[in-house]
C-alpha cells in the first residue's frame, strides 16, 4: 500500500477482496471435514486443505500482479533501495 | 540405540560445512558489522531470492518439523491445522507488512518496539513489547534445541549424562560464535544450504516411503476411521470445529508478530520484495503439509511398534515418529543427510531467535532505559554479546528443567505475542490511538490469555468459552486478543480526552 500513485482511495484496493477466498475456504470446517471424495487414495479433508496451499498462493500473485500493473496502488519496482550494482543485488 | 556411523559421519560432515559458511558471511556483501542494522538486519538489502530462504528457513522451524508430523502420528485430523495456518499466513503477509517495512525503513527502526514508541510515542508502551518479544522468543529457542537433541539421540550418540549433552553444547557453541561474528547474514546464507537439505529429505520421503508402504490409499487405510476427520461437534458445543479454526486463524496472526519473522521481513530490501515472497513462500507449506503427512506415514509404518525404536519413543515421545520413520526406511548415508537438514534447520531460526532478541534488548531496553548517549558501535557490540547470553540461556533452560516446560511456555508465547497485534495494525494507519490505552489492552490480554491457558492447566491453549449456553472451544490467543483490541478502542476517546485536559491546563 505504500506510495500511493493518485489518491489513496479505498476502492483503489479492491483486488485484495480476493482475499476473503482462502480465508473462507480454509476456515469454513464443516465443509471438508470428511473423508469422500477421495483422491488417489487420500481423502477429501487432505487434498482439499494441500489444494488450497497453491490455490492461496496463485491469489496472492494475482493480486500482486494486479495492483502492480493495472490499479497501480503499488509500484512496480522492486527497488526500495538504490541499487549497489553488486552482482548479488538481484538476490 | 547403537550409533550409525555412516549418517553420523555424513552429518558432522554437513555440519562442519555450514560453520565454515557461517563464519565466510561476514564477509558476504562486506559492510560495516559494526552497525546494529547490518549486523542484525543484513543491512535491509536482502532481495527476493535470499528473503525467499531467510524466511522460510526462519518461519518453518525444525521444531515445526518435528512437531507437526508427531501431532498428526498422535492425534490425526487436529494436528493438521498447521495446513490452513500456513495458508492464512501469505494474505496476512501481503497485507500488513510491505507497509511497516516502508515506515521501518524511512524512521530507521530495526525492531517491532521502535515502531511502536515512534508511532504512540511512549516509552512503556516500546517497554512491553520488547519484554513480550523476548519473553515469547526465549522457549521457542529452547524448542529449536529439542529438534536438535531428537536427531542427536536417533543417530545413536546418546551418552546418557553430563556427556550425553555433549554434542548438543558443541552445536549451539558454533552457532554462538558464527552468529557473533556474522549477525544476520550467517543464517541467510546457511538457510539457502537447509533448505535444499530440507527440499530433498521431503521430496525422497514423500516418493520413496508411500512406495514401500503401499502407496497413499494405503497409507491413509492403516490409520484408524476415527482419527482421519474431525469429530463432529454436538448439539451445544462446536466442538473440534471453532477449535481447529480458530487454532488456524491465531496461529496465523501470532506468527509474524514473533521478533523473528519481523527481523526477517525487515531485512528485505523492498515492499515489493515481501509481496512476492507473500506467494512464493507458499513452496514452503507444500513441504509442510507433505511433512505433516509423514505421521500416518510413520503410523502406516508402524514405527511405534517396532522394539528397535522402543527407547527413542519411551525418551522423545511423538517427536520420535520421523526420526524412527526416516531409520526404517532411508540408507544410512541418506539418513544422515536427512538428520543434518533437521538439526541445520535448528540452527538457522536459532541464530534469527537470538539476533532478534538481542536487537529488542539493545534498541529498546539499553539505549532506552539504562544508556541513551551510547555509540552506534557500542549498540552494535552489547547486541552481539546479548545474542551470545540468549543462546546460553535457551541451553540452560532445555538442560536444567524437563522439555514439557518448554513446550508450556511456548504455547504461552503464542498467546503473549498475539498481543502485540492491535498496537502494530492500528500503528500502520493512525496514530490517534491512546498509548495508554493500548497498554492497557495489551496488559488486559496477556492476563486474560493467561488466565485462559491456566484454566486448562497449561496443557492446551484452547479454551471453552461459554456463549448463549453454547460451549465454543476456541484459541485462547484469539479470544483475548479481541478484548485487547476491545479495550483499546473504548479507552482511547476518554483517556485522550483527560490528556488533552491536562495538556490545556499546564499551558495557562
Amino acid at each position: 500500500m505504500p506510495r500511493t500513485r493518485k489518491t489513496g482511495r479505498w476502492w483503489r484496493y479492491w483486488p485484495r477482496l480476493l482475499f476473503l477466498i482462502p480465508f473462507i475456504a480454509v476456515l469454513w470446517v464443516p465443509f471438508y471435514n470428511r473423508t469422500g471424495p477421495e483422491l488417489g487414495g487420500i481423502p477429501f479433508f487432505y487434498w482439499y486443505q494441500l489444494g488450497w496451499i497453491p490455490l492461496g498462493a496463485a491469489i496472492v500473485l494475482l493480486v500482486h500482479v494486479i495492483e502492480t500493473r493495472i490499479t497501480h496502488v503499488t509500484k512496480s519496482s522492486g527497488k526500495g533501495l538504490e541499487p549497489t550494482d553488486v552482482p548479488g543485488d538481484i538476490l | 540405540m547403537t550409533l550409525d556411523l555412516t549418517a553420523t559421519i555424513i552429518f558432522v560432515a554437513l555440519f562442519l560445512f555450514i560453520t565454515w559458511l557461517g563464519f565466510v558471511a561476514a564477509r558476504w556483501r562486506k559492510a560495516d558489522l559494526n552497525l546494529l542494522h547490518e549486523w542484525g538486519l543484513g543491512g535491509r538489502r536482502f532481495g527476493t531470492v535470499v528473503t525467499w530462504f531467510l524466511l522460510g528457513g526462519d518461519l518453518y522451524t525444525a521444531y515445526t518439523f518435528i512437531a507437526v508430523p508427531a501431532l498428526v502420528f498422535g492425534k490425526g485430523a487436529m494436528g493438521f491445522f498447521a495446513l490452513p495456518y500456513t495458508i492464512l499466513i501469505f494474505p496476512i503477509l501481503y497485507l500488513v507488512f510491505p507497509r511497516l517495512w516502508e515506515i521501518a525503513h524511512r524512521k530507521g527502526h530495526v525492531t517491532a518496539a521502535d515502531f511502536v514508541r515512534d508511532r504512540f510515542g511512549s516509552r512503556m508502551l516500546a517497554l512491553a513489547f520488547a519484554l513480550t518479544g523476548i519473553v515469547a522468543t526465549m522457549p521457542y529457542i529452547a524448542l529449536q534445541l529439542v529438534g536438535i537433541e531428537v536427531v542427536i539421540g536417533a543417530l545413536g550418540l546418546h551418552a546418557g549424562g553430563a556427556a550425553g549433552h555433549l554434542p548438543l553444547i558443541i552445536a549451539f557453541t558454533i552457532l554462538a560464535a558464527f552468529t557473533y561474528t556474522s549477525g544476520l547474514r550467517a543464517p541467510a546464507l546457511i538457510a539457502i544450504v537447509k533448505d535444499l537439505l530440507i527440499f530433498i529429505t521431503v521430496f525422497a520421503a514423500v516418493v520413496i516411503i508411500p512406495a514401500r508402504l503401499g502407496g497413499y490409499g494405503a497409507i491413509f487405510a492403516s490409520v484408524p476411521r476415527e482419527k482421519l476427520t474431525l469429530p463432529p461437534p454436538s448439539a451445544d458445543s462446536l466442538g473440534s470445529y471453532s477449535a481447529y479454526a480458530t487454532l488456524a486463524l491465531g496461529s496465523a496472526l501470532a506468527l509474524l508478530l514473533y521478533p523473528h519473522a519481523m527481523t526477517g521481513i525487515l531485512s528485505s530490501s523492498g515492499g515489493n520484495v515481501i509481496r512476492r515472497n507473500a506467494g512464493l513462500l507458499a513452496a514452503y507449506s507444500l513441504i509442510l503439509g507433505l511433512i505433516a503427512l509423514l505421521g500416518y506415514m510413520a503410523i502406516a509404518a508402524g514405527v511405534d511398534h517396532d522394539p528397535a525404536y522402543a527407547a527413542g519413543f519411551s525418551q522423545y515421545g511423538a517427536n520420535f515418529a520421523v526420526p524412527a520413520l526416516f531409520l526404517a526406511s532411508f540408507p544410512s548415508w541418506f539418513v544422515g543427510v536427512a538428520f543434518a537438514a533437521i538439526a541445520i534447520g535448528a540452527l538457522v531460526p536459532a541464530a534469527i531467535m537470538s539476533i532478534a532478541c538481542a536487537n529488542l534488548f539493545t534498541r529498546n531496553l539499553y539505549k532506552e532505559f539504562l544508556r541513551p548517549d551510547c555509540s552506534d558501535a557500542d549498540e552494535a557490540r552489547m547486541a552481539k554479546i546479548v545474542s551470545l547470553v540468549v543462546k546460553i540461556g535457551a541451553v540452560v533452560f532445555i538442560l536444567a528443567i524437563p522439555n514439557a516446560y518448554a513446550i508450556q511456555l511456548q504455547l504461552l508465547g503464542g498467546i503473549w505475542i498475539i498481543q502485540l497485534l492491535p498496537p502494530i495494525l492500528l500503528g500502520l494507519y493512525t496514530r490517534s490511538f491512546n498509548a495508554l490505552a493500548l497498554l492497557i489492552g495489551w496488559a488486559v490480554g496477556t492476563a486474560l490469555g493467561t488466565y485462559m491457558a491456566a484454566t486448562q492447566g497449561f496443557t492446551s491453549s484452547v479454551y471453552p468459552l461459554e456463549i448463549f449456553g453454547v460451549t465454543v472451544p476456541g484459541y485462547a490467543a484469539l479470544y483475548s486478543v479481541l478484548i485487547n483490541f476491545l479495550v483499546s478502542a473504548v479507552l482511547s476517546p476518554p483517556l485522550d480526552l483527560v490528556a488533552r485536559r491536562r495538556a490545556a491546563s499546564t499551558a495557562h
